[in-house]
């Protein structure tokens, strides 16, 4: 007997994606008989990879050096404001880099504060903040932060009785760092300075706005000039093939060395640190907090000032390209948790039901591969297929939130996949024996243990994509504005002024989200 | 002697006051409830909670000024004794020296050590390749050759299945006869201990309920209380 069976719809998502991706790919290589030889681009290609891995490899090693630091820190203090510190250490991790670049422009522009406070000292020399210092300044601070949050809840992690152990040996502070702290940080490092690598390495607005020239692009910066400037749709192949392959690779690697569970707010840390006691390490500790503080505060803050002229920019333009932004930020979280729900259910059916794990873990590997993917290379090769079937100029509508959710997934999954499989494990046998299959057993078993952590998964979607500035640099013009892409603008024409303001919005729009999400995502616990 | 007269410790939401007499070189079994205050006081002689007021002192000397570096007792908790990158030979010899640049001399105590704990040849594995009875035989290893004469075991077994149980507790017997030491030990149930303690004391709402010998114990008013407690956990 001939049985139809429909395949399920994390199968029917996962070739969806797969080969959406390589469509874009093909359409793009095949563009207008054929691509240049690798060598043509060979010098310039050269440079472009040299410049992006130099900047990721000192991006990463400041971020992880400011991060450990400000984390043992954190860890041995106690002081008033501590909460709200490891709050804004959070915060920094939805921070859309566009507003980080808005910092990096408001304290150590041409006439930044600090330039300010250097002329009112009497210093008359100039200073560029293009090109590394730029740069760098911005991964950091956005990276670093990122880094203490997570040591610091790694740190929390050592069993007390660990700590009643040390304090009973009399551990010196060495001996503390050695056998508590250290064994923490190699476990979790290589995993972070990958993940933190990855994110440097394609970098987009940071280094588009801060690069200050053509040498200093990284591939992702060369993909969008490709395309926007030459419109040289060959070299945008080469360019993304080799970024495709650099960070799947990472991600690859990433995916088997890096399976901590996601970062819980564990602030669990009563127990008595001995080590605080070490005079050397008080100063160390002052000395580290002082200059963290030095390099966060003020870009954390420069921000606000955006308060003053809130009202002033108020207009029409900005509340259009409010209602954009959260038009596709919806549309892309919606995309976002439908395809992990899928994937997610397809990955769980196959682990538990069909137990081949070798197949789950393809699933559990797609979303982060994703990240991989050059969102403007795959922008390119869709906009040439979508020209040939309908009117281009509606195009940013589409790809937008397409490419927003594709690049959200990851984050939604990592939400939704540990419920799923949890329920399954719990109550899996009871709805088979009950006869719970498709509709039925997604309303009675999935949906109650579902729906909070995909509100969650959902929102923090939303935050990401609301701050994007991405493949709206090309697509952003009259017809089209979001928030993002107005704050690009401003900065362009050096209106620092309505930027703060703009980025204000962005920061707090993406905040409330974020802290939305976390709220969601804890509540049930 | 461990002489532990009105120790009085207080959280919001607990108070404890304790008051108890152990013999030196005597077994002594604590039991009660758990949130009792069994494992407080395991922890104030060690030194991890400092009483607002009392007096705690062994064999004469004062204990409460001392650091828990600095006082004469080793313990060992239910779990998480072992430090998981180091090797088992090397979790011991933090007991001589927490730098772990051991003598010659030190090194072979260590080995030693594991090896009356029957776990010789042990000492280059992990705790991750280890059982769990395994571990807890390091960390007794360690208590032992610490040198301190006084060893706080706070459950030290509860995690363990009853008849690993009881092979742990003769271990520790026999601990006691090769070298003079004074033990309390928090249990769970009195057949785990009732025949080899010298005394045995019920620790419930942060007291010293009653303390004597446990046949005297278990054959109080205090039996049902006692039953009552060991069904709860």
């Amino acid at each position: 007997m001939l049985t139809l069976r429909l395949p399920h719809p994390g199968t029917l998502v996962a070739l969806a994606i797969v080969s959406l991706v390589a469509g874009g790919f093909i359409a793009l290589a095949g563009f207008d008989g054929g691509t240049p030889a690798l060598l043509s681009i060979g010098p310039y290609l050269g440079q472009v990879l040299a410049f992006s891995i130099t900047q990721a490899l000192l991006s990463t090693l400041l971020s992880i050096a400011l991060g450990i630091g400000l984390a043992l820190a954190l860890a041995r203090r106690r002081f008033p404001g501590r909460d709200i510190v490891l709050a804004i250490l959070g915060t920094t991790m939805v921070m859309p880099t566009i507003v980080a670049v808005f910092a990096v422009f408001a304290v150590y522009g041409r006439s930044g504060w600090l330039a300010e406070l250097l002329a009112f000292l009497g210093w008359k020399g100039g200073f560029s903040i293009f090109g590394y210092p730029g740069i760098l300044i911005a991964h950091v601070f956005l990276n670093g932060p990122f880094v203490a949050r997570i040591t610091l809840d790694g740190l929390n992690q050592v069993p007390a009785e660990h700590w009643r152990l040390a304090t009973a040996f009399g551990f010196t502070p060495f001996q503390i760092f050695r056998h508590l702290d250290w064994p923490v940080l190699r476990g979790e490092m290589p995993g972070i300075a990958g993940l933190i690598f990855l994110m440097c390495f394609k970098s987009f607005a940071i280094v588009l706005a801060l690069g200050g020239g053509p040498s200093r692009s990284t591939l992702e910066v060369a993909i969008f000039e490709a395309l926007k400037i030459d419109l040289d749709f060959g070299r945008v192949a080469w360019l993304a093939l080799i970024q495709l392959a650099i960070c799947l690779s990472m991600t690859t690697l990433l995916h088997w060395a890096f399976t901590r569970p996601p970062v819980g707010h564990t602030i669990r840390n009563l127990v008595h640190r001995p080590d605080a006691k070490n005079k050397g390490l008080k100063i160390l500790d002052a000395v580290v907090l002082l200059v963290s503080a030095l390099f966060i505060a003020p870009l954390a803050f420069s921000v606000l000032t955006g308060f003053r002229s809130i009202l002033a920019v108020i207009d029409a333009d900005l509340l259009r390209a409010f209602l954009t932004s959260l038009t596709i930020a919806t549309a892309a979280a919606v995309l976002a948790c439908a395809l992990a729900f899928a994937l997610a259910s397809a990955a769980r059916r196959q682990r538990l039901v069909l137990r081949s794990p070798r197949i789950a873990s393809f699933y559990d590997l797609l979303p982060d591969a994703l990240l991989a993917v050059p969102p403007f290379a795959l922008t390119a090769g869709l906009f040439l297929l979508i020209q040939r079937f309908g009117d281009p100029s509606r195009a940013g509508l589409i790809l937008l939130p397409l490419i927003n959710g594709l690049a959200a997934v990851p984050f939604a999954y990592r939400y939704v996949a540990p419920h799923l499989l949890t329920t399954e494990e719990r109550y899996g046998r009871v709805a088979a024996s009950l006869g719970l299959t498709g509709w039925s057993k997604l309303a009675i078993m999935d949906w109650p243990v579902l729906k909070r952590p995909l509100a969650a998964g959902f929102v923090l979607a939303m935050a990401l994509s609301f701050g994007d500035f991405g493949i709206i640099a090309l697509f952003g013009g009259t017809e089209l504005v979001t928030l993002p892409y107005l704050l690009y603008e401003r900065l362009g024409a050096y209106r620092l002024d309505e930027a703060s303001s703009i980025g204000l919005v962005i920061v707090l729009f993406a905040v409330l989200l974020a802290h939305a999400s976390g709220r969601l995502s804890h509540a049930g616990d | 002697m461990l002489v532990i007269e009105n120790c009085r410790l207080t959280w919001p939401d607990f108070t404890a006051d304790y008051s108890l007499t152990v013999e030196t070189g005597n077994l002594c079994a604590v039991i009660g409830p758990s949130g009792g205050g069994k494992t407080t006081l395991l922890h104030m002689i060690a030194g991890f909670e400092r009483p607002e007021s009392g007096a705690l002192t062994f064999n004469g000397q004062d204990l409460l000024p001392l650091e828990p570096a600095k006082r004469p007792a080793a313990i060992v908790f239910q779990d998480h004794n072992l430090f998981p990158h180091l090797s088992a030979a090397q979790n011991v010899a933090l007991g001589l020296r927490p730098s772990l640049r051991l003598t010659r001399d030190e090194q072979s105590l260590a080995a030693e050590a594991l090896d009356s704990v029957g776990l010789k040849g042990f000492d280059e594995r992990r705790p991750g390749e280890m059982s769990g009875g395994q571990r807890q035989r390091v960390a007794l290893a360690r208590a032992l050759v610490s040198g301190r004469p006084l060893i706080l075991l706070d459950e030290p077994f509860s995690s363990l299945d009853p008849a690993l149980r009881r092979d742990m507790i003769l271990l520790v017997d026999e601990m006691r006869r090769r070298r003079p030491v004074t033990i309390l030990m928090t249990i769970h149930t009195p057949e785990d201990a009732a025949d080899m303690a010298d005394q045995m004391a019920f620790v419930a709402d942060g007291r010293v309920v009653a303390s004597g010998r446990p046949t005297d114990i278990l054959g109080s008013a205090l039996a049902p209380r006692i039953a009552a407690a060991v069904s709860d956990s």
